[in-house]
């Protein structure tokens, strides 16, 4: 019974850990350098 | 030229009151379920517009766009090929857009164009990508990222789409991972900046990848935030907004040249349903032209001319950013 309750308990701890590490993510890097830029109608044609 | 707009929600609204001031464009008639919403519509575009009748057949027109809720498309684009009439459709939804474009060798046999996914992303996306690819000899990769919705509409597809099965395009085969999987932090245009995507049920790669034969990874993937990631697949908590915010979509090309390997960065930002109804009128009128590049049943990539149709678009008040 023991053994039985340990195993769930885990389960609900290692499924939550996992909820909240596929809700927060890992991070990212922003671009480090460029820019956006508007496009001229002459670079369109 | 004649033009129909079936749907006068959040795009056809837009889509219609485009096409309305549009010179080529001599009639135009709108309809949808809701008879007050044609006579609204009706007023506000001036005297080239008229109402279809309610619960008559499809109206009869040179083009028809069609901007109903996704799952109504198929039948009446299905209706409109059949009669040997040109189709403009704006639904997103993946399955709606496979039946579409199972509609290409009726469409080609009678000579008419149906113009697929003809929105914000796919369509204006479409059309970033095919510009993107012109300083290319091969293109290697199309990567697509959205942000935001126009409709409720809409808003009910990003719901579903992040519940649902990403499917990408990776060398040379369909690749199914679960939506709502593989964050990206994503750069959009200016003030949007960044945000995190992940694949969704999205389905530009099955417009994309006809249109640039030989691609090896075409892939899409959806703005969320962990509320929207949390409750994907479960009911909408709440009926969705009539109109989102702003919205913003990047589309990178990687590919060959005579400068070797390299990679180009387009974007745009604007309400997408309004960019939606631009795009749509805008390709109604290049398909009803008679100016799209082939018949059959396409994405955006493959129909139109991207420079002159991006700088129509720009006249229009889209305007298209390069990253670099």
């Amino acid at each position: 019974m023991t053994l039985i309750r340990r195993a769930l308990v885990a389960i609900g701890v290692a499924g939550g850990v996992a909820a909240v590490l596929r809700l927060r993510g890992s991070g990212g890097t922003p671009p480090q350098r460029g820019g956006w830029r508007e496009l001229d109608p002459s670079e369109l044609r | 030229m004649r033009v129909a707009v079936v749907g006068l929600g959040a795009v056809g609204a837009r889509a219609a009151r485009q096409i309305a001031s549009t010179a080529e464009v001599d009639s135009l008639v709108v309809s949808d379920p809701k008879a007050d919403r044609v006579s609204e519509v009706v007023a506000s575009l001036g005297a080239k517009a008229e109402p279809g009748e309610v619960g008559a057949d499809l109206p009869e027109a040179d083009v028809v766009v069609l901007a109903t809720p996704g799952e109504a498309q198929l039948a009446l684009a299905r209706t409109l090929v059949a009669r040997g009439t040109s189709v403009v459709c704006t639904a997103d939804g993946m399955d709606v857009v496979r039946g579409l474009l199972d509609l290409g060798p009726e469409a080609e046999a009678r000579g008419v164009t149906v113009a697929v996914g003809a929105g914000f992303a796919p369509g204006l996306s479409c059309v970033l990508a095919r510009f993107a690819s012109k300083r290319f000899d091969t293109v290697d990769e199309i990567h697509v990222a959205r942000l935001g919705t126009g409709g409720p509409a809409r808003a009910r597809q990003h719901h579903d789409a992040l519940g649902g099965e990403a499917v990408d395009w990776r060398d040379g085969g369909w690749q199914r991972r679960p939506a709502g999987s593989g964050r990206e932090l994503v750069w959009f245009p200016d003030p949007i900046g960044g945000a995190d995507c992940y694949r969704a049920e999205l389905p530009d790669a099955l417009l994309l990848v006809p249109a640039f034969p030989g691609v090896g990874r075409a892939t899409a993937r959806l703005a969320a935030t962990r509320r929207d990631r949390l409750t994907a697949r479960l009911p909408m908590g709440r009926r969705p907004h009539p109109e989102g915010g702003l919205g913003a979509i990047r589309v990178e090309v990687r590919g060959r040249g005579s400068g070797g390997i390299d990679v180009e960065i387009l974007g745009a930002m604007d309400r997408p349903g309004v960019a939606s109804g631009a795009v749509a009128a805008l390709a109604a009128v290049e398909v009803g032209a008679g100016r799209a590049l082939e018949v059959g049943a396409a994405g955006l990539a493959a129909l139109v001319d991207p420079g002159r149709f991006l700088g129509l678009l720009a006249d229009r008040g889209v305007k298209v950013a390069r990253f670099g």
